[in-house]
């Protein structure tokens, strides 16, 4: 389907469309890499923000160079496009202390690539009442330097209209979640992935004409999907379709997801305030959360178990991040509970390298096997 | 030919296990136990008398005597990844094993609560989760903001203070409720006070390795730092460091070194690997000497006791692991400076995303400053089974190499 395509030419040449977008509109591209971003400040200077994304289609070089052997692959491969000057056009990087991987990997940015805007917001680690003051103040603070840097001006009213435009794209996305709860579901996980992908990386009014016309078409869609197992994946980000296509060529289908790059990142909306900032540090700060989080293991796992029993989940694959510690650490009990729960889980560590892919097809393929073989 | 200070004679034995006994003596009589994690600000809980438990000493603790892989493997088999910190793994397998008599010290005293901060890693918190989890016991989260800037005690943005001081505001509620006392600002004064001193008297102690050739090396810093770390508000630690300082002092008049012909003065980043101390032994047989260590130097800080909250942010928000890197940049080159040393050692530390990233640009900007070269080692704080000692000595003796063309 032509709709289907767009979403994927969006994830696919992302670099050019941030390229046009920013000789078109004569305004700054701002990248990201923590769902605790609040996109809407940086959307509301009229910048483009877009998610700093990684890539397996070439081996990284430069970044081995800097980074340890025990770091996170997909920081490296970030680092790694970063140097070889794919990410020249950024005119920003925003970054924040939700993983230590990340958090120390900004210092590499700053010191090796000529990225003219470096924002660190101060995230908090849990959301009690002093927490949710701190990071509405650290807002305030994130919302006066992009204005002071980029010469604009932000007003009430135009955060208000971007929360408005967010929303609808957390609605719209929404919608597309529930056409997976059908049986077969009428859109594979791979496409799902391509689609949350690409909103990550084009303004949110483009996106959302653009789901508009996918909600309308696919229903009709001249390919549909086969019956499968019934997948939840979980873990941290997931930048490629790779994982999800093998798992949806030995007899899976993803239904749905607790991942950065899915639920996690657009599944609770803004709700209205008088002061919009206070509205977004609130959203940020209780959304779903993740696992750098505290305390708050109850609330995804609670997340987890409501998603399984939505989109009649049979079973879990947890994707692991090779040294993403918080949520290795969260790994086992997880795994303990929802085992506890009959539900079957396979865990699988990897590296955010094509090198790897194989043993993984292996595994998943005799998972899905054992899923079907429960009576 | 290196020289033992007499200080350090018999230290296991004579502080680090009378400290355990202690500790399972005050659980075993109900007092209140608490584990900690490092940058922490302790100095409250001693002002409670809530006897501190350190699970990274701990660690330590079970790497020196050579069970800490042990106890990782039985984390391991819990489904926690080989990947992790190797402290937490060791930790954690303490307290899931059932085998309780290869436990040095006989483990760690079940705590009454945990106590932990985001002050230097994420690991804390989860690892500190898990331990709260197995152990069925609560947990309080200072939630510190990062110090992204790497701003130092004096130059520190006044919200990053205001939100430490919050959080201290919301811990002395909890310490009150779970000890069922409440915490006594004179007490609490008391605490800083002595803390300060062991700090003064610590950086006192430091200022002597100074001295060509140097009194003391890493080994005997490695353990002596434990007063520093682990209970630094008591008269024990000031009694010890002051009998260490009058030591060093008449060293240095007499010029003894800790090696007898010391060509290489080297600053040691980050942890040694504890199970192979004796890798110090090593360096001085190549005629290299560690004068100072970062570890040594994160810890001090100078407390007001009439602005206890106030100087207890400044002492921990600067911690460089809760910081840019400028912070850690400017710490080795101030010590390598101040040391006079002629080479850096950068170990990284496999479970240790905070210690490992970043190393590099040390390594640039140091010798870009300063001339001194670094050396980064691929070794583990507690899992000898990501070190591999031939390739680590190798790389030593090329850089020694490296060093004795710049004598």
């Amino acid at each position: 389907m032509q709709v289907l395509q767009s979403f994927r030419d969006i994830f696919h040449k992302r670099h050019n469309i941030a390229k046009t977008w920013k000789n078109q509109h004569k305004r700054p591209v701002i990248g990201w890499n923590s769902t605790y971003t609040p996109e809407e400040i940086i959307r509301s200077i009229n910048a483009l923000p877009i998610r700093i994304l990684g890539s397996m289609e070439s081996t990284t070089t430069q970044a081995d160079a800097y980074l340890p052997r025990n770091a996170c692959s997909f920081a490296r491969s970030t680092l790694d496009l970063a140097l070889k000057s794919d990410y020249a056009y950024l005119d920003g990087l925003v970054t924040s202390n939700s993983c230590d991987n990340f958090g120390k990997t900004y210092d590499l940015w700053r010191h090796y690539t000529k990225i003219p805007y470096f924002h660190f917001i101060n995230t908090p680690h849990t959301n009690t009442p002093k927490s949710h003051q701190f990071f509405y103040d650290e807002l305030t603070r994130f919302k006066e330097s992009l204005e002071k840097t980029f010469n604009a001006q932000i007003t009430n009213k135009t955060l208000q209209n971007t929360i408005r435009v967010y929303n609808e794209n957390r609605t719209l996305l929404k919608k597309v979640y529930d056409l997976r709860k059908k049986d077969p579901p009428i859109i594979t996980g791979t496409e799902t992935l391509e689609i949350i992908l690409s909103s990550m990386l084009t303004t949110k009014q483009k996106h959302n004409k653009l789901l508009k016309q996918l909600l309308k078409e696919i229903p009709n869609r001249p390919d549909p999907t086969k019956p499968a197992v019934r997948l939840l994946i979980t873990g941290s980000i997931m930048d490629t379709t790779d994982l999800l296509q093998i798992v949806e060529t030995v007899g899976g289908i993803t239904v749905t997801d607790d991942l950065c790059t899915g639920t996690r990142y657009f599944w609770n909306p803004v709700s209205a305030d008088k002061d919009p900032i206070k509205a977004i540090s609130k959203r940020y700060l209780n959304k779903i959360p993740s696992p750098f989080m505290y305390d708050r293991q109850k609330e995804r796992l609670n997340h987890i178990k409501q998603l399984i029993k939505d989109y009649k989940v049979e079973a879990v694959i947890q994707f692991l991040l090779k040294f993403c510690d918080t949520h290795m650490f969260d790994s086992p009990l997880l795994t303990e509970e929802l085992k506890a729960e009959d539900i079957p889980v396979l865990n699988i560590e990897y590296e955010h390298t094509r090198s790897g892919i194989a043993p993984i097809k292996t595994r998943i393929e005799a998972f899905i096997e054992m899923v079907k073989g429960v009576p | 030919m290196t020289t033992r200070l007499q200080t350090l004679e018999g230290f296991y034995q004579n502080h680090i296990q009378p400290y355990y006994q202690n500790a399972h003596q005050a659980q075993q009589q109900g007092k209140p136990v608490a584990y900690v994690a490092s940058t922490f600000p302790v100095e409250i809980l001693q002002a409670m008398n809530i006897t501190p438990i350190w699970p990274e000493n701990y660690a330590s603790v079970c790497a020196a005597r050579q069970v800490s892989v042990r106890l990782a493997e039985i984390a391991e088999r819990h489904d926690y990844s080989r990947d992790l910190c190797s402290y937490a793994r060791a930790t954690i397998g303490s307290i899931l094993t059932k085998e309780k008599d290869i436990l040095p010290e006989g483990g760690m005293p079940k705590p009454t609560f945990l106590v932990a901060s985001t002050a230097a890693c994420d690991t804390h918190l989860k690892w500190f989760q898990v331990l709260s989890h197995h152990l069925k016991r609560p947990l309080f989260l200072l939630d510190i903001p990062y110090n992204s800037s790497g701003a130092d005690a004096e130059n520190l943005p006044k919200h990053l203070i205001q939100h430490y001081i919050s959080q201290l505001e919301e811990l002395i509620p909890f310490l009150e409720k779970q000890t069922d006392t409440r915490l006594d600002k004179n007490k609490l004064r008391k605490a800083i006070t002595l803390s300060n001193r062991t700090s003064n008297l610590w950086l006192e102690i430091q200022d002597y390795r100074k001295h060509i050739p140097t009194p003391m090396g890493a080994r005997d810093a490695f353990s002596a730092v434990f007063f520093m770390l682990c209970i630094p508000a008591t008269q024990t630690a000031i009694d010890f460091y002051e009998k260490l300082r009058d030591e060093l002092k008449e060293r240095t008049k007499n010029d003894i070194g800790k090696i007898l012909n010391e060509r290489y003065r080297l600053i040691w980043d980050n942890l040694p690997m504890w199970f192979n101390l004796k890798f110090f032994n090593y360096l001085n047989s190549l005629g290299a000497v560690t004068v100072a260590e970062t570890f040594s130097h994160v810890w001090t800080g100078s407390l007001n006791p009439q602005k206890p909250l106030e100087s207890l942010a400044k002492k921990y928000l600067p911690n460089f692991a809760n910081c840019g890197i400028e912070r850690r940049i400017d710490l080795i080159l101030n010590l390598a400076k101040d040391f006079h040393a002629n080479g850096i050692i950068l170990p990284t530390n496999w479970g240790c995303r905070m210690m490992s990233i970043g190393e590099t640009i040390v390594k640039e900007e140091i010798y870009k400053k300063l001339g001194v070269p670094s050396l980064i080692l691929d070794v583990d704080s507690s899992d000898w089974r990501n070190y591999d000692e031939t390739q680590v000595k190798r790389k030593v003796e090329g850089f020694i190499e490296i060093l004795s063309r710049k004598d």
